[in-house]
């Protein structure tokens, strides 16, 4: 019962904090505006290159959305303890670490879903593109597998917390490299051989795969391969995370070095 | 005045080679941008547009890092309390902040030689610079103009206590309505008069008509004009911003 406390009250004081909710402009900012003019920005680039269609790109860069809201969140709910210098008081209690750290993980894959969501309906509100209401059950389907995942790729990022200073590094590079592997705005064909084999490890590439399929009219059950794919990801991924948790905890512990900034 | 200044900068620059999230940050995202340019646009449009395309990119991480260097810098001062004291010196706050701004544009050559680097290792694509003296007076321009459009910004960031996340919204639009890589002719019509009031557009087009030797002059001279304007605008706007943070009692609040 306590560990359910933990992971649901820990959870949304940690979301809360990451945008010091006195007011909602940062989230405005950075988790409305900004995802939805990279959409715009990339469905231009598209029309001015002629590679894909408008879908395609507001497919991707909704995903790429929930990829960024996940892994910066769920990162952030750990680096920023060490910023605010929270972490050792944090790791002085007895909670369950599971609880602690999984707890952050739920906020972050409901943000992404919202996040991803609003970026992909006022885009398309903007470019005047209609998506079948039919279809956006299944492509909701394939984007909670991607934000299960991209919020696994975050536990990891976050637990590098315990070694380095900022996370931000490591989750600003995934997020740009996030924008060109997972193929969100470029056809993965036109990727390098290893980067379309590197591509199938990765968050994202299956639930976009699926959701593009979804949204160009296919069936949920052909999609359902490439959705549990991306689920699989997810869920080695946050068993990575764990690992890494607990390795870097003790490390840090270790040499002292949890509250060094 | 001076000495304040070449100091700011200076301590900037420093700062910026320093941290690991500026120097990584600068490395990924203009690869990132061109390689998108360049994979989408694909070979058969020609050298000369992808190198084109490496010069949007440039000047896209250019404004990027202006415009987050504007709110971030504002923000780690309000963090660590030292913004009251910046506003309480007997220095103009114009020559204060400037250097944060200016700093910022000229890192920005960095990501301008990194994605030709990586065009030409990469991806084949030549460096096609024609008039090189024009091309360094368009660096040099583009600098400038982009650095002063972030003084403005950066003049109502005092006032706003979450400057770095508006600061991060600011990139696409910029993106879009000033054709970064992108040709006019995909865009709304009533974003080009828009454009002409935006350094990036002047400073894109004076490298790229440098680059390819074709009348880059007026391009250039419209960025010092602009710097100029902007100057101009940004000193009444930070004496505003100022006094209004003080009569609110917002600067300490991080």
């Amino acid at each position: 019962m306590n560990n359910l406390r933990v992971f649901f009250a820990g959870g949304l004081t940690s979301y809360r904090a990451l945008f010091n909710w006195l007011n909602p402009w940062a989230f405005l900012s950075i988790l409305v505006a900004y995802p939805v003019f990279q959409t715009m920005y990339f469905v231009y680039l598209g029309r001015a290159a002629d590679t894909a269609n408008d879908t395609f790109f507001l497919v991707g860069n909704a995903f790429v959305a929930a990829a960024v809201a996940g892994m910066f969140g769920m990162g952030q709910s750990i680096g920023g303890e060490r910023r605010y210098q929270t972490l050792p008081t944090l790791l002085a209690s007895p909670a369950s670490r599971l609880a602690l750290f999984l707890g952050r993980a739920l906020p972050a894959i409901v943000n992404g879903f919202v996040v991803a969501a609003l970026s992909y309906t006022l885009a398309a509100l903007m470019i005047h593109l209609h998506i079948a209401a039919g279809r956006l059950a299944g492509i909701a389907v394939a984007l909670l597998a991607s934000c299960f995942a991209c919020a696994g790729l975050g536990l990891c990022i976050g637990s590098l917390a315990f070694r380095t200073r900022s996370i931000s590094l490591f989750a600003d590079t995934l997020s740009g490299v996030f924008l060109i592997v997972t193929g969100a705005n470029v056809p993965l064909a036109r990727l390098p051989d290893g980067l379309q084999v590197l591509a199938n490890y990765i968050p994202l590439t299956h639930g976009i795969r699926a959701a593009r399929a979804l949204a160009a009219g296919g069936t949920l059950h052909d999609a359902l391969g490439a959705v549990g794919k991306e689920a699989l990801i997810g869920a080695v991924y946050f068993t990575i995370g764990v690992a890494m948790l607990r390795y870097f905890e003790r490390s840090a512990r270790r040499a002292g070095s949890l509250d060094r900034f | 005045m001076i000495r304040a200044f070449a100091s700011g900068l200076r301590v900037d620059l420093l700062q910026l080679i320093r941290t690991p999230f500026d120097m990584v940050g600068m490395l990924v995202w203009p690869l990132v941008f061109a390689s998108i340019a360049y994979l989408l646009l694909g070979h058969a449009s020609g050298e000369r547009a992808l190198f084109t395309a490496s010069l949007g990119a440039a000047v896209m991480i250019m404004w990027g890092w202006v415009i987050l260097g504007a709110g971030f810098a504002l923000d780690t001062q309000r963090e660590q309390g030292t913004l009251e004291l910046v506003v309480g010196a007997p220095t103009p706050l114009v020559v204060l902040v400037s250097p944060v701004m200016i700093s910022r544009a000229v890192f920005g050559v960095y990501g301008l030689l990194l994605t030709l680097l990586w065009g030409r290792l990469v991806f084949g694509i030549p460096v096609l610079i024609d008039d090189w003296p024009a091309f360094i007076a368009a660096g040099v321009g583009c600098i400038l103009a982009i650095g002063t459009l972030g003084l403005i910004a950066a003049s109502t960031f005092v006032l706003y206590r979450a400057a770095f996340y508006l600061g991060i919204s600011l990139q696409y639009p910029v993106y879009i309505a000033c054709g970064l890589i992108l040709p006019f002719s995909v865009l709304p019509g009533w974003l080009r008069p828009i454009s002409w009031l935006l350094a990036p557009t002047w400073g894109f087009r004076a490298l790229r008509e440098a680059a390819s030797a074709q009348a880059p002059w007026p391009d250039i001279g419209m960025c010092f004009g602009l710097s100029v304007v902007y100057i101009a605008i940004a000193i009444p706007c930070l004496a505003v911003f100022e006094h209004l943070a003080r009569d609110r009692a917002t600067l300490k609040l991080a």
